[in-house]
């Protein structure tokens, strides 16, 4: 579901391994990610560029790993989203919550 | 029994057994989904969620046994009917086995043909077991005469209103709908969507709803009408509520003022409304700022009036309505959506005409909750 594709000294990089991001993952995705930012303290950069479709359930499993790395003063950096996905996160304004980054480069510069 | 193709997966170390059972299931309509291991199938039911599992007992490394055992110990995937199959006629492990709550024992043996029959028998049982029981929630939620989703469109003076609503695969969901008459001269219009799908989400419906109700009637009572300010307070209320504090959705919410003939919106991480200008003919997105309820105590909700002209018509929606189901996989395309609907419009098509030919035409690709909301200005 997710691999960790860099580990620095203040965030980890992981990559969603699904092109369908829906109901049936968003549960093990909030735990997963929930579990790296417990046990590493970082911030996590998130790379969607396999994720082709993502669903309200699965919006809804992003902001929650969002609120918990912020009770901890982490953050959550999304990165390499593709036009539809992005999109969407535009339209219900979730560009407002989360920093969004066209690649890794550019999120890493900018962390 | 369901017309939604049946997924079965299938877990033998035997390459061969594999490849002729899963010809004889998939002639039999089945998808199917094969592992050489229970490790491989492991790794599988991490994204893929079959309607039964299939399992040979004797497999090197991990057998049928403790793979059972693996499944029963995750909430996600104990509940898939389990079936064992083996060479074995041995009364001590099939007592093993159907301790471990499986759900039948099938001899390798056993005519493949007979073998698919009683798959086909044990997924139509629990569907239908499912079915009763969401039956017997839908009696008695009708029962305690708690409502998401209004019977009839109200009256509002120089307006007409539509609504149509679809739930995912027919079980109630995660949107509600709610016209509010607070006085003679204002009527609230309310489209939300917990995030979530099915039971879970329908569950919340009802908190969320009525908090809005609760703020649309004390706002009223004293003078206060502003949708931005009936937003704020059920999010600040939301967000202070330990039940719904991990839950989130999106609101719109308008009010209709017959005085003034104004609408005024304000939207909660609700999508785009479509305005539908009869006199120009396009149809344009009006956009809202806040955020979903329940994410953060500040959710920045703004307020817009909203002038229809007459013949206008104004869209409310979730987005059940723009994500369909597209070739292998799905898609969320509003654009898409917007095009489809404005032919429809300069060809002055009804609600009804519109609810045939573009919504209800789509329910085989739908993959959500579908709401949408017309507010048509009449003179």
């Amino acid at each position: 579901m997710i691999k960790i594709l860099k580990d620095t000294p203040g965030h980890l990089l992981i990559e969603i391994e699904i092109s369908e991001a829906n109901l049936d993952n968003s549960d093990l995705f909030k735990t997963q990610v929930t579990e790296l930012l417990d046990r590493h303290k970082k911030n996590i950069v998130i790379d969607f560029n396999r994720v082709e479709y993502i669903d309200s359930s699965f919006l809804g499993s992003l902001v929650a790993i969002l609120k918990h790395a912020m009770a901890q003063k982490l953050d959550v950096i999304l990165t390499a989203m593709r036009p539809d996905v992005y999109e969407l996160l535009l339209l219900i304004r979730l560009d407002k919550v989360f920093k969004i980054y066209g690649d890794y480069q550019e999120a890493a510069s900018a962390i | 029994m369901s017309t939604i193709t049946k997924k079965i997966l299938l877990v033998d170390d035997n390459q061969l057994f594999l490849k002729m059972l899963s010809r004889a299931f998939r002639k039999a309509g089945f998808e199917c989904v094969t592992a050489e291991s229970a490790a491989d199938a492991l790794t599988l039911l991490k994204t893929n969620i079959p309607d039964a599992v299939l399992s040979d007992y004797e497999m090197p490394a991990m057998n049928g046994l403790q793979f059972r055992e693996e499944l029963l110990a995750d909430a996600a995937l104990m509940d898939i009917p389990f079936i064992f199959l083996t060479h074995i006629s041995d009364n001590e492990l099939m007592v093993k086995g159907l301790g471990l709550q499986a759900v039948d024992y099938v001899l390798k043996d056993t005519p493949v043909n007979v073998i698919v029959s009683k798959l086909n028998n044990i997924i139509y049982t629990v569907q239908k077991q499912h079915e009763l029981s969401k039956n017997e929630l839908k009696r008695a939620a009708e029962a305690l005469n708690v409502r998401t989703i209004p019977h009839s469109t109200p009256y509002i003076k120089g307006f007409h209103i539509d609504f149509w609503h679809q739930p995912y695969q027919d079980i109630p969901g995660g949107d509600f709908i709610d016209f509010i008459h607070a006085d003679d001269t204002h009527t609230f219009v309310v489209l939300g969507d917990i995030m979530g799908k099915k039971w879970t989400a329908w569950f919340f419906t009802f908190s969320f709803l009525s908090y809005v109700r609760a703020a649309v009637r004390f706002g009223a009572y004293s003078g206060d009408y502003s949708v931005a300010s009936i937003l704020q307070k059920v999010n600040e209320v939301i967000c202070l509520d330990d039940v719904l504090k991990d839950m989130l959705s999106s609101l719109s919410l308008l009010m209709i003022d017959t005085a003034t003939n104004q609408i005024s919106y304000s939207g909660a991480g609700d999508l785009p409304l479509l305005h539908y200008d009869a006199k120009t003919s396009q149809l344009k997105r009006v956009s809202s700022d806040g955020l979903l309820l329940g994410l953060f105590a500040n959710g920045n909700f703004t307020e817009q009036q909203i002038s229809l002209g007459n013949n206008d018509r104004l869209f409310i929606f979730t987005d059940g309505m723009t994500d369909l189901s597209a070739g292998s996989g799905k898609k969320s395309d509003y654009n898409q959506f917007m095009n489809s609907l404005k032919p429809l419009l300069n060809n002055d098509h009804s609600f009804e005409s519109l609810k045939n030919e573009l919504f209800e035409s789509l329910t085989g690709l739908r993959v959500d909750d579908c709401s949408i909301i017309q507010i048509r200005k009449i003179s």
